[in-house]
């Protein structure tokens, strides 16, 4: 047999992720990375000509307007939705997506053109934002170590109400220079009741909360990656390493 | 927007906590702190120290309308931390005094509300040391009394106005004629930071009626020709409220963004406009003297206001929380949201700035930050009671992945960005480089095994094997998954191929349940100086395509054991190589002829040395011979042969007096 190959860090952190979601009753769900402005924006309540808008530095296609490469995998969560409801599943949802996402911008030690997102997604008739704190002091506890969560008020346009999630570990075994520091990783919300009337799930009977972060700023931050560069790079002294 | 500490101050009687307090109320009740900084100032009314600190508000889009303004955020501090705000926090809106000199007219729909105040007599000059003060802790410089005056007020409350030499202004029959108007096309205007503008038809101005001139760009600038300078006596002021997309796309089209548009691009509330109104008029008053003569309001459809409700039960089932009717009503109170309060429902009345306050979950998240998330507890989510579908795409991609990993590939992700023409091109590139999708995964792994081939003594590998999942956009436009492995190096081309066929049959016989449509895998070999073979394919279009799966559970497959990762040096490395003699007596004394040696090298050669590797070994009757390659590199530089040829004779001198004969 010959000697094992490596493993893209992204990809451990994928399959890592997904087992400690599907344990939680999600499904991993998929979208298209080159979407319609349909699904990446006004399905989630961002409106053309909003300053919200402008929050995501976008990517637009020659030739082929109203479309777009999706700047969140909260495309996927969208889709999901409508999906079950077109095949006639009703809630309970559980969604989970991790896949590439795109922002135009100026690449740089912590910012990438392309990087990759996890954007999670739960519907039910009791859901509530104490299962939003829940779900992902679970998610990070088994990923990186005793965890404990902590909500900041913030706004996106398909969350209502909206927050940031901070993140900090509190084991014993973690390491001596994250061990008690607040770490900005996601945000989430309750999503807004125009977002579940898009994806043709009545808010008046459900309800639910999203979440979406950044894979590549787990990665740094589990195996202190210096540069997110690195990830792209197809660069084989980086990859030996995992 | 920068927040200073000293002038949030004059809207409280109670001194307010220090920057960091009031940092930590925004931060958990409302907005984020990009910073804050201590800055300067003289020492005054408003600083007995001569310090202030400036807050750095990240004010979130939803509330730019009401908190891009000094009167927000103190509406905010009052309510987190529970203390009044003293009469600047309650501004009222203008004396209506209505007057024939300034007639208004309002001709595009996207001007919903124009307000025109006329002040006699002003005397411009320079304002007094607490306006100057204030605008520098905004990071502006003073101009004169009344622009200043106006400056001071759009921070203050929000609300952005423009003063207008009236004596510039065209007067018949003692009236002046404003008309707020469509821009022609090519229309120029020469504005007040000196350059020359040309507008079109989806941008609006104010207009001199009388000359049909514009004199000044909607909501974004002034314009020279009504400039006040210090021969101004009369002045007309403009309060008024424009369409945000409108302002937004006129200040974007223009390039030319200022504080005014960056508020009106929020879209503004229509009855601030008589709040800014009384503010500014008497506050020229107060600092450049002049009388008010009175106003005229254009008002076309008065803002609406409407009633949101909310029950207790539903703030519960959404913040998962237990507060009481009385937590609620004091976050109400607190935040001068008046409400009705029936049985459990309370019946909200916003405020007219408070346009984000729409439906039931707007107020929920006003009391779910005003409590502090804090209160909200940790629960896991109740056993799924729904069915986990298995991604067939992950699922397959997963099956390739670990095949390829056990075969001693190594996972790379190349760019979906290419410079190689595809069938879809990015319209709107930053960079300008590499604008295509790729069609195929080929060209970035092919590339990507050119760069690594110069690692190869630093990786210690004697070939290099890649692979690839990841997304295409094909030659029929679809979005496919895509797999591809290479291997190759400097060995003999036939060898790659002939394992890269192995690796081949060992894929498609993996993926031969996968779909019934089966699965194409191309195979490319590269003969040159350096020599590869590939394996490319495509998993199907469509979730359809699969086969139904057997099981109902994801492969339990192993994650990558790295604890922490080691930065490398982004320079060249100097490889050497060393071989000696050594006898079968040594190596039976020592446990390792790597270890030993290595700790030979490093004491010989010091921290250039990156690392030595045993590569030839072979005996020669009684004696051994030993060859090891040596790999230097600096973290701080390209290193030179003149620095290496003294560290590898050192090495060699060493040796040699511990009896190894050098080969």
């Amino acid at each position: 047999m010959p000697e094992r190959g490596h493993i893209h860090p992204i990809s451990s952190l994928i399959r890592e992720a997904n087992r400690i979601f599907f344990d939680m009753g999600f499904t991993y769900a998929e979208g298209p990375l080159l979407e319609s402005e349909w699904y990446n924006f006004d399905a989630l309540n961002v409106p053309k000509d909003h300053p919200a808008r402008d929050m995501q530095d976008t990517f637009f296609i020659k030739d082929e307007p109203g479309m777009v490469l999706r700047t969140h995998t909260t495309n996927v969560s969208i889709r999901y939705m409508e999906e079950q409801m077109k095949k006639g599943i009703l809630p309970p949802y559980r969604s989970i997506a991790m896949s590439k996402v795109f922002r135009n911008e100026a690449t740089d030690m912590t910012h990438e053109a392309e990087f990759f997102q996890v954007d999670g997604c739960v519907v039910g008739e009791d859901i509530t934002m104490a299962h939003l704190k829940g779900t992902l002091t679970t998610f990070f506890t088994k990923l990186l170590g005793t965890t404990e969560i902590r909500f900041r008020p913030s706004f996106f346009p398909f969350t209502e109400p909206s927050v940031e999630i901070d993140m900090r570990l509190v084991g014993d075994d973690a390491p001596e220079k994250l061990r008690g520091r607040w770490i900005e990783m996601m945000g989430a919300g309750m999503i807004h009741p125009d977002v579940l009337k898009n994806a043709g799930v009545d808010p008046t009977k459900y309800q639910g909360f999203a979440f979406g972060g950044g894979l590549d700023r787990i990665a740094l931050l589990r195996w202190g990656i210096d540069d997110v560069r690195h990830m792209h790079s197809a660069d084989l002294r980086f990859i030996n390493q995992f | 927007m920068k927040i200073s500490r000293n002038w949030l101050q004059a809207f409280f009687d109670t001194p307010l906590p220090d920057a960091t307090a009031l940092s930590d109320a925004l931060t958990f009740h409302v907005f984020e702190i990009d910073g804050i900084e201590k800055h300067k100032t003289e020492k005054s009314d408003f600083s007995v120290d001569g310090e202030d600190d400036i807050l750095d508000v990240k004010v979130t889009a939803n509330r730019g309308h009401d908190c891009l303004s000094y009167w927000g955020i103190a509406k905010e501090i009052s309510a987190i931390l529970n203390i009044p705000l003293n009469a600047s926090g309650h501004p009222k809106p203008y004396d209506p005094k209505e007057i024939q000199e300034v007639s208004v007219s309002i001709d595009s729909p996207l001007c919903n509300r124009f307000i025109a105040g006329l002040i006699h007599g002003v005397k411009v000059g320079p304002s007094p040391a607490w306006l100057v003060e204030r605008l520098e802790a905004m990071g502006q410089r003073s101009i004169n009394n009344v622009v200043d005056a106006s400056n001071y007020v759009m921070f203050n409350l929000g609300q952005p106005s423009h003063a207008f030499d009236a004596g510039k202004i065209t007067q018949k029959d003692g009236k002046w004629m404003i008309q707020v108007r469509t821009a022609k096309p090519d229309e120029k205007i020469l504005a007040l930071d000196e350059k020359e503008y040309t507008l079109n038809d989806s941008m609006i101005v104010i207009a001199d009626a009388h000359t049909d001139a514009a004199i000044g760009i909607a909501g974004v600038k002034g314009g020279t020709p009504a400039s006040i300078t210090e021969s101004t006596t009369d002045i007309i002021i403009e309060c008024a409220n424009f369409n945000g997309v409108s302002v937004r796309k006129t200040a974007q089209a223009l390039k030319l963004r200022s504080d005014a548009s960056a508020r009106f691009e929020q879209g503004l509330a229509p009855e601030l406009a008589a709040y800014g109104m009384r503010a500014v008029v008497d506050l020229i008053v107060k600092v450049a003297g002049g009388e008010i003569v009175g106003f005229t309001d254009m008002y076309p459809t008065k803002q609406e206001i409407r009633p949101v409700s909310v029950t207790l039960e539903k703030v519960n089932k959404t913040l998962g929380t237990t507060l009481a009717v009385a937590d609620i009503s004091d976050v109400f109170t607190r935040l001068g949201l008046t409400f009705e309060l029936k049985g459990a429902t309370f019946l909200v009345t916003p405020p007219f700035e408070r346009l984000d306050l729409i439906i039931p979950e707007d107020l929920i998240e006003e009391i779910g930050r005003s409590i502090g998330y804090d209160k909200v507890s940790a629960v896991e989510l109740p056993p799924f009671t729904g069915s986990i579908e298995i991604n067939k795409n992950f699922y397959w991609s997963e099956k390739i992945r670990e095949s390829l990993i056990s075969q001693g590939f190594y996972e790379v992700f190349t760019s979906v960005f290419s410079k190689e023409v595809g069938t879809r091109m990015i319209a709107n590139k930053i960079d300008g480089i590499r604008p295509y999708l790729r069609q195929s995964l080929t060209p970035g792994i092919t590339e990507a095994f050119k760069k690594n081939l110069s690692q190869m003594d630093f990786l210690g590998l004697q070939e290099i094997k890649m692979f690839e999942i990841g997304y295409v956009w094909t030659q029929n436009k679809s979005e496919r998954l895509a797999f591809i492995c290479i291997r190759g190096g400097n060995g003999k081309v036939g060898d790659y191929e002939s394992l890269r066929d192995r690796i081949k049959d060992q894929i498609t016989t993996l993926l031969a349940t996968a779909t019934a449509k089966g699965i194409t895998i191309e195979t490319t070999t590269l003969q040159g100086t350096h020599k590869f073979a590939i394996a490319y394919g495509l998993l199907p279009e469509n979730e359809d395509d699969y086969t139904q799966l057997s099981t109902s559970y994801y492969d339990d497959l192993p994650t990558s054991s790295a604890t922490r990762y080691a930065p490398f040096s982004r320079y060249p490395y100097i490889v050497r190589d060393i071989a000696f003699w050594t006898t079968l007596d040594h190596i039976q004394k020592i446990q390792s002829d790597a270890l030993y040696f290595s700790e030979i090298f490093k004491n010989e050669a010091g921290e250039l040395l990156l690392k030595s590797t045993l590569f030839d070994k072979f005996e020669k009757g009684e004696k051994t011979s030993l060859a090891f390659r040596l790999i230097f590199q600096s973290f701080e530089r390209t290193l030179t042969d003149e620095e290496i040829n003294p560290l590898m004779q050192k090495v060699s001198t060493a040796l040699t007096e511990k009896g190894f004969e050098i080969r």
